[in-house]
Order: structure tokens, then sequence, then C-alpha cells
């Protein structure tokens, strides 16, 4: 199951290297929507966790178990992110994130032809499209 | 498969009625049991968000489907899909771009058993004016159309009105290709005259909507209809939308198809509220078409 959120407390962790050191975090995101974009429509802004952001060159993205860049993601326009399925956000960050409460905002959104073009881009800083929530590592 | 057939108009639900809470707090049988609690035998799907696997689906999935739709008595009515014209940065989609999602859809709408789809075409404008190639489009999948037996729909949704140059092109486009598999979907947020309790209006819009005698002349091309509702009050009626006068058009003029509940009032996250709102339009339409 989905949880109603657009981010998803379910797969907020650190990740390891084999050496046991934290090496960045994942967190996984759902459309709140009626529909699931086709990769190329799928547009991202970051993920800030307590004001630090992690940009695209940060981040590659866990769809049904296959790892993209976002820029792979970008050509992929007959691949689609399933609506049931959440996004796994892998995160770049040595030593990861510090146990316990943290901020998290994403703004995200897909590239809809039937609404105005002028809707298409993501705001630099998410605008209308930023979505957040408190998250805890254990 | 015991749902109406006969002549007349029936009642029915689009499942975007409750597309938040997919996943969530239901699943698309819940949605069938609702439907059939209510008598509304007709389905609408979104089909990206509701198909296991789309545009792929798998057999087991599709078996499920028959059993469900044998099982709780439902008739599949409108298949709802986009043709995507934006699909790349920085260019449109070609024809053939175009025509292969849509000979996909129409293929896979046909085996589900729809007789309707909601065709979403691509937009250039604030008033949804389809992509230049859409007459290409269209008449190339006609063939297809007419092979699967499924009309292909655009929906005519507000801002735009039912008088507007684009329903003039779409008329036009159907009386010049003589198909029957070319209408609308009108949902009836064209005719919404003030804005729901609770919801924000967005920018500067003002409410000019069409008037329910606009739609007389277009009834020989509607298929079904988005029976778009914003708040449905304890006394069963709609307070933004003139349905009364609708929908007794619709019936002096022997209109046949299916009105499809489409929710998109507030509170679209809470359960209780979604399925509140749905009954009591159902009892509300049941009410105005005499059931």
């Amino acid at each position: 199951m989905l949880e109603m959120e657009a981010i998803q407390y379910k797969g907020f962790r650190n990740l390891y290297n084999e050496a046991g050191e934290a090496v960045g975090f994942q967190v996984a995101i759902r459309f709140v929507a009626y529909r699931g974009p086709w990769l190329s429509q799928f547009r991202f802004g970051f993920v800030e966790v307590d004001g630090e952001r992690f940009g695209p060159d940060k981040c590659t993205f866990i769809i049904n178990g296959v790892e993209y860049t976002y820029d792979e993601m970008a050509t992929l326009g007959r691949v689609k992110w399933p609506l049931k399925e959440a996004c796994t956000i892998l995160v770049k960050k040595p030593g990861g994130l510090a146990q316990g409460l943290h901020k998290v905002v994403i703004p995200f959104k897909e590239v809809a032809s039937y609404i105005p073009a002028r809707m298409d881009d993501l705001p630099e800083d998410g605008g209308f499209f930023v979505q957040s929530r408190e998250m805890i590592i254990v | 498969m015991q749902a109406p057939q006969k002549p007349g108009i029936h009642r029915g639900v689009s499942t975007y009625c409750w597309y938040p809470l997919y996943n969530v707090n239901m699943d698309l049988e819940d949605s069938f049991q609702i439907m059939q609690d209510m008598g509304a035998h007709g389905i609408e799907i979104l089909a990206d968000g509701i198909i296991d696997g789309y545009p792929y689906p798998s057999k087991e999935w599709l078996n499920k489907w028959f059993a469900m739709c044998d099982h709780y008595e439902i008739v599949p009515v409108e298949y709802g899909h986009w043709v995507e014209s934006r699909l790349y940065r920085g260019r449109e989609c070609t024809v053939e771009e175009s025509l292969e999602q849509l000979i996909h859809d129409i293929k896979l709408a046909s085996y589900m058993g729809f007789t309707c789809m909601r065709t979403k075409l691509g937009v250039i404008d604030e008033i949804l004016t389809p992509t230049q190639i859409w007459r290409d489009v269209i008449r190339k999948a006609l063939p297809y159309a007419e092979k699967y037996n499924v009309v292909m729909q655009p929906e005519i949704h507000a801002p735009t009105k039912l008088t507007d140059q684009m329903i003039m092109d779409y008329v036009e486009f159907i009386e010049k290709e003589d198909t029957q598999f070319f209408g609308f979907n009108v949902d009836f947020g064209t005719f919404q005259y003030r804005a729901a309790e609770g919801m924000p209006v967005f920018g500067d819009r003002t409410f000019d909507p069409s008037m329910p005698e606009d739609i007389i002349p277009l009834l020989p091309y509607i298929h079904c209809c988005h029976a778009k509702y914003y708040n449905v009050n304890a006394d069963f009626d709609e307070t933004t939308i003139p349905y009364v006068e609708v929908v007794n058009i619709m019936k002096e003029h022997g209109w046949n198809g299916y009105l499809l509940s489409e929710y998109e009032g507030p509170n679209k996250t809470d359960y209780n509220h979604c399925m509140t709102q749905v009954k009591r339009h159902h009892v509300m339409l049941k009410r105005l078409l005499g059931e």
C-alpha cells in the first residue's frame, strides 16, 4: 500500500557501503494523481533536508527495481512510472543523515500535454509543487 | 452481465472520483462494490492509473477485470486516456508518435469491453485548443476506432464553452469525415455558474458558463458525459451546476448514454467525504432520471 502523502515514510533510511560507512540516504515519493508520468515527463527539483539541497546530480531514481539518472529519464517517453509504485530516490551524502527528526522537502511534478505549456516547468524553488514532510531516521 | 443496455440515460462513475484514495484506502474492486450498491453500472476508468502494468497489463489482470465486471454487473463505458504531445523537451510529438499512443489505447480499450474513449489531446493555448496536428492524428486513427468499435471523444471541459469555435471545428470534422467514431464527452463543469464552497478559485477565474440549451445541437455527437459535481448538499441538490435543467433537456431530446459521476470538489483525500458525495450525487441522479 501507499501512504496518502506524496513523500512516503516507508523507505526513508541511510545507505551504507560494504565497509559499513553511510554514503547517503534514500526517500520514496509517489504521485498523488490519477496517472503516473512517462519518465520523460517527470520534473524534479531537489531533495532538501533541513535546508541542505541535493540536486539531480546527487540523486538517482529507482522505479520498479530499475535505477535511472535524471538525464536518462528525460529520454524515456515510452516507459511508465506506474501510479501505484513509489519511486525511491537515492541521494549521495557522505555520512548520511543523523538519527532523529528531519524536515524533507521535494518539489516534483509531471508535464501534462492537456494543460497549457506554460505550466510545464518546475519553478526553481518548487513553487506550488513543493512537497514536504517531517521524517525520522532511526 | 445484467446491467442496463436499453435506450435512455444511465448512471455510472468515473474512477476520477476517488483517485487519491486508490492504493491507499481502496482498490478497483472496492469501487465496483460501491457502484453495485448504488445501481450505477457504467464505469469510466482512467486507464493509466487503474490498469496494473499500463500500457501492457498482464493476462491475469485482464481476466480479473472481466470477472469483476461480470460479478459486480459493471459495464465498461469509457476508457480515459491521453495523447501526449509534449512527451519530450523542446519539441512536439509527430503524427506517428501520437498515433502510436492512440492506436495502442484503442486496442486495449476495445479488448477490455469499452465502447467510448475519453481522448485527451495535447493543447496549445489557454482555452485548450488542441495541437495543430489533431485532425491528421484523428483521421488516421478512425479506421482503427471503427475496426475496434470504440468512439474517440475529446472532453469538453471548462473554460471551454459549448459554443466555442473549437466545438464548431470538431462538428465540422465529424460531418466532413462522416464518422460515428469521433464525438464529445461534455463535462458538466462547463455549466458551472459559481464556485463551490471550500474550493479555491484560481487566478482571476470568473464563471462564464455554457447555457443548458447549448448542449442540444451537440447531443447526436455525445456518447457519454462527465457528470461533474463539486458539492451535493444534504437535500441532494448540486449547488454549482444547473443539473435539473441540463438533465431535463437531455431527457426531452431522447439522449441515450451514460452520465459518469466525476467529483471535483474539496477534500478529495477524505474517504468518508468522497463516498458521501458520490452517494448523494446518485440519489440526485436517480430522482432526476425517474429511476
